[in-house]
């Protein structure tokens, strides 16, 4: 019985946490100075939505709606349809402007802000929102440049000239009162005002004039001001996923309850599970070091295919040949060092056959084609097999009389000689 | 740690509590409780670092038979230890079952059998032994690996032990013949006894028959036995080189020469012969010598198991030199090594005069049943070709057996099977003709 000093391969918990601490510290160190850098940056950077009160980077409004409360508008910021609504029960006589970043709201939506707000303001709405609200304003693509006031909306006209930088539109059919401002050339208005009801809306495609950077150039502050401050309230309506409420049919998430999303959750983590329960191995794998596996016929697989590619028939059979004659000479009682001439002379007594073809098959015959290499094989295992099966023979006869041999069957051999037993030298 | 198919039924059986309540965060309750679960049977389970393992195993097994190997396991801890076990030896170990239940009770100790059936010679070894201990609940476990080695050294196979039998009756045939046919330098007188009827008249001793008169009257002729000369000697070389490790039939060149070294070995030991044998390369990798009976056998066969072929050419020069080193009296050497080709072979006929100067030399050989198959099937044009290619080979060994006779040695060649009875036949007959 053998007995071996214990040792344990596998770490316990408290060694792998010692030998991991280093790697998990690491990790969270980095993670630290990245949060701290996400920290320091976060003002800098240009992140944050397009256009929201609340953001200070360079494609928010924070500047806007910061000047706006300095001249004692009241902005409210609602970030929801619902907050919206709810302020303008608080507020009735507000302006209300939609920035929907996300293209969530639909038109029946847009109307019933119209219908309880004094002033609605739409910033850069898409065709299909239109097509809901006002059918006969259509988007006519983007527009560039500086842009001249050229009516008498008292917005445009205080700015005189505003950055266009944003979308344009354009009447595709009659509205009543409708006023077009703003031309950027091909009859693209930058800006156009209706009244509906008992209200207005304008509906504006410069976007780039309310942002913080664009702000202060040209008249742009004062075309901003000069819509968003109409009325002493304003609500800066920033539209979320949320809105996008679809009238029709409920979603398949509105109809499923609110566990399955857990019950999903559940399977994948079940999955997770199998796989911890298969992949934990048993222990390490024990190595050896196992033997290269070489046939010894492969020399003999490879110098065939040589043969073969490189068409050398004549060397083949000339192989098969030497062959052939060695064991053929010691079949005729010749011995190993006997020559052809003599085991030509050998076969063609023991079998037989013509002595110019045995000639022929044994040395003489070059093949030019594959057939004739066929040929004179099968020949050359007919004779070995022909002189096998006539000293068997001859020698379970040697007490009776000879009787002729059967005629071998040959694959077309030229006229083999008539059998003639005995006739030896 | 690790975990059961009962932890994944666990943690899929969460979605019956969720569908209940109906609620998301039941999703995180129910992993807390799995967590619980888990922590109460991990913290439960006996730990597998306090068992106490022994082995007990033999020292030896013969390739493809099958042996018992016994690890004791003994619970020092003060918990029941349920689990699995496994042995973990190298594959060609051929452990069986690799996988095993496990349930010691504190203090106590159980014997874990594994059999052993090696497909390699050499020696095979198991490294260490994981245990894998579950809790109560069966859900998780607690799993350790501890390095426990050993080994078990898998000895050649030797099957043409059956081809022993009858080579010893042949032997004994040869043992007390009186035929003159059998009488020359190599055997010595051994006894008297009376004539029967069918003895050579000419092994007759008219002078014993003289001495030895019938008080009852009457003559009875005596005549003399003869045996064959004892206490030759054999010496057997095996090539561990590069052409060794080619494989013919599925066995390596090196198992082959081995199978006949051995059923040699058991012959002329038997037949009263000194058998010295040497693994050689370029360096000696085994070398048996002075050892007589059982002895030479198991010393042989412990020499060879853990010999692999090298990837090197056998260097020839060196080998008269070894064996005048085994021995300086005429000797049947037996070169077992393989003759391919001329060019391969030149080291072998470069030395064999000075072998045969002194010793009788006999080369062993192993030819492919392939080759020889694939010179007589000629059906298409590809076997024609490879007919030539195996014919090309056949020829090349032929002209390196020519040359191997020319030098004074003999040559016998066989395919794998037929090789080690081919070497006894041939010792048989050298020993019958009075050669050795």
């Amino acid at each position: 019985m053998t007995t071996a000093a214990q040792e344990v391969v596998t770490p316990t918990v408290r060694a792998s946490v010692r030998r991991s601490i280093f790697w998990v510290s690491m990790v969270a160190v980095g993670l630290l100075i990245v949060l701290a850098l996400a920290l320091l940056t976060r003002g800098a950077s240009a992140g944050g939505a397009a256009l929201s009160p609340a953001n200070p980077g360079p494609n928010g409004s924070m500047a806007l709606a910061e000047v706006l409360r300095s001249q004692g508008v009241t902005v409210t910021h609602a970030a929801s349809l619902v907050a919206a609504h709810g302020a303008l029960e608080e507020t009735p006589t507000a302006s209300v402007f939609v920035v929907d970043n996300l293209g969530v709201l639909v038109g029946s939506q847009l109307e019933r802000l119209q219908h309880e707000s004094d002033h609605l303001v739409i910033m850069a709405p898409a065709y299909d929102q239109l097509e809901g609200f006002a059918p006969e304003v259509a988007p006519a693509g983007g527009v560039e440049g500086v842009l001249d006031a050229d009516c008498d909306v008292p917005a445009v006209a205080a700015a005189t000239r505003v950055t266009g930088d944003g979308v344009g539109y354009r009447l595709i059919d009659e509205l009543s009162g409708a006023m077009e401002c703003l031309d950027s050339g091909a009859g693209v208005k930058s800006l156009v005002q209706f009244e509906r009801g008992d209200g207005l809306v304008t509906i504006i495609g410069t976007q780039a004039a309310f942002t913080n950077e664009q702000v202060a150039l040209n008249g742009n502050a004062a075309l901003a001001l000069w819509l968003l401050g109409t009325s002493d309230e304003l609500i800066w309506y920033e539209t979320s996923i949320v809105d996008a409420a679809v009238p029709g049919a409920p979603t398949i998430g509105e109809l499923t309850p609110a566990w399955v999303s857990a019950a999903i959750l559940l399977l994948g983590l079940t999955i997770v599970a199998l796989a911890l329960w298969k992949g934990r191995r048993f222990g390490p794998l024990v190595m050896e070091n196992l033997p290269v596996t070489v046939r010894a016929s492969e020399t003999m697989e490879g110098r065939a295919r040589l043969y073969q590619r490189s068409i050398s028939r004549l060397h083949s059979l000339d192989t098969l040949r030497v062959g052939a004659i060695s064991r053929l000479a010691v079949l005729c009682g010749l011995g190993r060092s006997a020559t052809v001439d003599e085991v030509v002379a050998g076969v063609t007594n023991l079998t037989g056959f013509d002595e110019h073809w045995v000639r022929g098959v044994l040395v003489d015959t070059v093949p030019h084609t594959d057939a004739q290499l066929m040929t004179i094989s099968d020949s050359l295992i007919e004779f070995e097999r022909s002189v096998a099966a006539r000293l068997s023979t001859s020698t379970a006869e040697t007490t009776t009389a000879a009787a002729p041999p059967a005629a071998p069957a040959i694959p077309a051999p030229p006229t083999p000689a008539p059998p003639t037993p005995g006739q030896g030298e | 740690m690790a975990f059961s198919g009962w932890f994944v039924a666990l943690v899929a059986l969460g979605v019956v509590p969720i569908a209940l309540v109906g609620e998301e965060w039941m999703l995180l309750v129910w992993l807390g409780v799995i967590a619980l679960i888990v922590a109460l049977d991990l913290v439960l389970a006996a730990s597998p670092r306090r068992l106490h393992f022994e082995r007990d195993l033999p020292a030896r097994v013969r390739l493809s038979e099958t042996v018992e190997t016994t690890l004791y396991v003994t619970n020092d801890g003060r918990r029941r230890l349920k689990g699995r076990l496994r042995d973990a030896w190298q594959p060609s170990a051929g452990a069986r079952p690799s996988r095993q239940p496990l349930d010691i009770p504190a203090a106590e100790r159980r014997a874990i059998t594994t059999w052993l059936t090696p497909v390699r010679r050499g020696e095979r070894r198991a490294e260490h032994v994981t245990v894998r201990s579950f809790g109560p609940l069966r859900i998780a476990a607690r799993q350790a690996t501890i390095r426990l080695a050993g080994s078990v050294t898998v000895l050649p196979p030797f099957h043409s032990r059956k081809h022993l039998p009858s080579r010893l009756a042949r032997l004994r045939e040869l043992d007390g013949r009186t035929s003159v046919m059998i009488r020359g330098q190599g055997t010595e007188f051994d006894s008297l006894r009376e004539y029967v009827r069918g003895d050579d008249v000419r092994s007759i001793d008219w002078r014993a028959t003289a001495r030895r008169l019938d008080p009852a009257g009457g003559q009875k002729l005596v005549v003399r036995t003869w045996r064959p000369e004892r206490d030759r000697r054999v010496v057997i070389v095996i090539d561990s080189g590069r052409t060794s490790a080619a494989r013919i039939a599925g066995e390596p060149r090196i198992d082959t020469a081995f199978e006949s070294a051995l059923l040699l070995g058991a012959l002329a030991s038997r037949a009263g012969d000194h058998v010295s044998m040497i693994i050689y390369d370029r360096r000696v990798r085994g070398r048996i010598q002075g050892a007589v009976g059982a002895e030479l056998l198991s010393r042989m066969v412990n020499t060879m198991a853990p010999v692999e072929p090298e990837l090197i050419e056998l260097d020839w020069a060196a080998v008269p030199g070894l064996v005048r080193s085994v021995t300086t009296q005429r000797a049947l050497v037996v070169l077992a090594t393989s003759i391919d080709a001329p060019g391969a072979s030149r080291g072998l006929l470069s030395v064999l005069p000075q072998l045969t100067r002194s010793h009788e030399v006999l080369v062993a050989s192993v030819t492919d049943p392939d080759v020889l198959e694939a010179s007589r099937s000629r059906r298409d044009l590809d076997e024609v070709y490879r007919a030539a290619a195996a014919e090309r080979a056949l020829l090349d060994v032929a002209r390196v057996s020519a040359a191997v006779r020319q030098l004074g040695g003999d040559v016998v060649t066989g395919a794998p099977e037929d090789l080690p009875p081919a070497v006894a036949d041939r010792y048989i007959a050298l020993k019958a003709a009075g050669r050795l």
